[in-house]
C-alpha cells in the first residue's frame, strides 16, 4: 500500500476468470509502481485463449511501460495499434483497454478505450466522473482527470463481467447498473480492494452458471487511510531483553495483537493485567483466544499464525477462504482481518527464544517453523501491498 | 472446584479442545455446573506431559482418551 503525498494510501486487488475450457486467460491486468504513483492497465484481447492472452499481455506490457517511462498516452496508444499482430480470421489487431494512473498528489487519470466504463464511488455512491473523448489514431478514447478523496472506489473490468447471465438469467447481461447496485451493500463493510474484486467475480460466476463465456477481470483500486498495526510473536531469545522488547512494542501507534502462549503470559506481567483465556473454539483447528486490558488481541501463536500464513497465500490467489475469515471469531480469521484489511504499516516483533517444549520431533510446531512462517508472512503481506517492518529480539 | 485446561500450542495439538469438550459435558451430565468452574490456561510449562489440566492447584496429565475416565476420578468424585 504506497502511500500517497497527502498520507492517504491506495490498495489495489484485481483477478481474473478465465473463459470456460481455457488456460490461459484473455484478459491482463498490468500495475506499475513508480516513484511518483502507479499506473494500472487492464486489457481485454479479442477472442479468447492463445491469442487473446498475447494481445492482452502486449497491450498491457507496451502501455504500462511506455507510460512509466514518463512517454504520452497518445504515443502509447499509437504505438499499440501499429505493434499488435493482426488477427487471421478477423483481420484487425484489437485489444481493448483501460489505463489508471494514480499521481502521488491524488490525481486520477483515466483512459478507457472501448472496455465498460470504469464505475467508481465516492463516500459510498456511485459518482459519475466527468470524461471527455479523444480521437488517437482514428479511435475513440475516453479520458478523465479526477482528484480523489478519502475512501474513494475506482473499478475496473473487462466485458467478460457485463456478459454474465446473458440468455439464462438476464436477457442482456448484468448490466452496469445492476453491477453497482450489486456491489455497494459491500461497501461500507472494511472489505479490502481484493476481497471486493472477489465478491464482484463469484456473482459473475453464478449468473455464467460456472460456465463462463468469456473472460471476465475486475480490478478494484481504493484509496484509503494509512492505518499502523503491530504483531508481537514469541519471547525475546535473552531474557534480558524483555522490558525493551515490550516497552518498544506498546510505544508503537496503532492496535497491538498478540500471539503466543508465553508470550502473553510474559505481555501480561509487563502491564500488570491478568492473562484471561477463554475456552471458546470457534474453530475446532485453532486454540481459542485470551483477552488482556490494554492489548487488542491475544492468541495462540505458532497454530494460529500458520493459518492466518494459509489465509494470505489463498489472498493472493483466488481468495476464497475470505468467505471464513471475513467473520468467524477464531484467533486466525481475527488477526486475518486486522492484518489485511485494516492494517497498511505493519510492525511485527520477533521473539526468537526457543521453547524447549515444542522442539520435540512429533510436534510440527518448532523454532524454524516458526522464523519460517514469519519469513513467508512477511512476503505474502508485502505482495498485497503493505510495508512491513520486522524487528528481531 | 477449579479445572483449569492448557489451551497452549503443544497441549492443543494433543487434544485439549477434545478434553474440554468432554468435561464440558461431563459437567452437564452429572449436574455440576455450581460445584465446577472450568476454565482455560496458556503454557502450564509441561508440555510434553499435555494435555495439562490443573484441579485445584494440582496438574495433571490427561488425553482425550482418559478424559473421561480422569474426569469420575479427579473431579467428580471429588466435589
Amino acid at each position: 500500500m504506497r502511500m500517497l503525498r497527502n498520507e492517504l494510501c491506495r490498495d489495489i486487488g484485481y483477478l481474473s476468470i478465465n473463459h470456460i475450457g481455457e488456460q490461459l486467460c484473455g484478459d491482463h491486468v498490468d500495475v506499475v509502481e513508480q516513484d511518483n504513483g502507479v499506473v494500472i492497465v487492464l486489457a481485454d484481447g479479442l477472442g479468447s485463449g492463445v491469442k487473446a492472452n498475447i494481445l492482452s499481455t502486449l497491450t498491457g506490457k507496451i502501455i504500462s511501460t511506455m507510460l512509466s517511462q514518463g512517454m504520452k498516452i497518445e504515443e502509447a496508444v499509437e504505438t499499440i495499434m501499429a505493434t499488435l499482430p493482426v488477427c487471421q480470421i478477423r483481420g484487425v489487431a484489437y485489444s481493448t483497454f483501460t489505463i489508471i494512473r494514480i499521481y502521488n498528489n491524488d490525481i486520477a487519470e483515466i483512459y478507457q478505450y472501448d472496455n465498460p466504463r470504469v464505475i467508481m464511488f465516492r463516500a459510498g455512491e456511485k459518482y459519475d466522473y466527468p470524461t471527455t473523448e479523444l480521437l488517437i489514431g482514428g479511435k475513440k478514447v475516453l479520458r478523465s482527470d479526477i482528484k480523489l478523496m478519502r475512501d474513494d472506489i475506482i473499478i475496473a473490468f473487462s466485458d467478460g463481467v457485463e456478459h454474465a447471465g446473458v440468455g439464462n438469467h438476464y436477457n442482456f447481461g448484468w448490466t452496469r447498473e445492476d453491477i453497482i447496485g450489486y456491489i455497494k451493500p459491500f461497501l461500507a463493510a472494511n472489505y479490502t480492494a481484493k476481497t471486493l474484486t472477489t465478491i464482484l467475480l463469484e456473482e459473475v460466476e453464478r449468473l455464467y452458471d460456472a460456465k463462463p463465456m468469456d473472460d471476465a477481470t475486475v480490478c478494484t483500486i481504493k484509496i484509503r487511510d494509512r492505518v499502523p498495526m503491530n504483531l508481537l510473536f514469541g519471547p525475546p531469545q535473552n531474557r534480558d531483553d524483555t522490558k525493551r522488547m515490550m516497552s518498544l512494542f506498546f510505544a508503537k501507534e496503532g492496535k497491538h495483537i498478540v500471539c503466543g502462549g508465553t508470550t502473553s503470559t510474559i505481555c501480561a506481567n509487563y502491564l500488570g493485567k491478568p492473562l484471561v483465556p477463554s475456552l471458546d473454539f470457534f474453530d475446532p483447528d485453532i486454540p481459542p483466544t485470551a483477552t488482556i486490558e490494554g492489548v487488542d488481541l491475544v492468541t495462540e501463536g505458532v497454530i494460529t499464525i500458520n493459518r492466518v500464513l494459509e489465509y494470505a497465500k489463498n489472498y493472493l490467489e483466488d481468495n476464497k477462504s475470505y468467505e471464513d475469515w471475513s467473520y468467524k471469531q477464531d484467533g486466525a480469521s481475527k488477526i486475518a482481518r486486522l492484518l489485511f484489511e485494516e492494517a497498511t504499516d505493519i510492525n511485527f516483533f520477533v521473539g526468537r527464544a526457543i521453547n524447549p517444549a515444542h522442539q520435540n520431533p512429533n510436534l510440527p510446531i518448532n523454532f524454524s517453523i516458526k522464523m519460517r512462517l514469519v519469513d513467508e508472512l512477511t512476503e505474502c503481506l508485502e505482495k498485497m501491498g503493505k510495508k512491513v517492518k520486522v524487528v528481531y529480539f | 472446584m477449579k479445572v483449569t485446561v492448557c489451551i497452549g500450542s503443544s497441549c492443543h495439538l494433543k487434544g485439549s479442545r477434545e478434553v474440554v469438550e468432554t468435561f464440558r459435558r461431563l459437567i452437564a451430565e452429572n449436574d455440576l455446573k455450581g460445584k465446577v468452574e472450568l476454565g482455560g490456561t496458556f503454557c502450564l510449562g509441561n508440555c510434553v506431559n499435555g494435555v495439562c489440566v490443573d484441579v485445584d492447584g494440582k496438574t495433571f496429565s490427561v488425553t482425550p482418551e482418559t478424559a473421561e475416565e480422569f474426569f469420575s476420578n479427579n473431579i467428580k468424585g471429588k466435589c
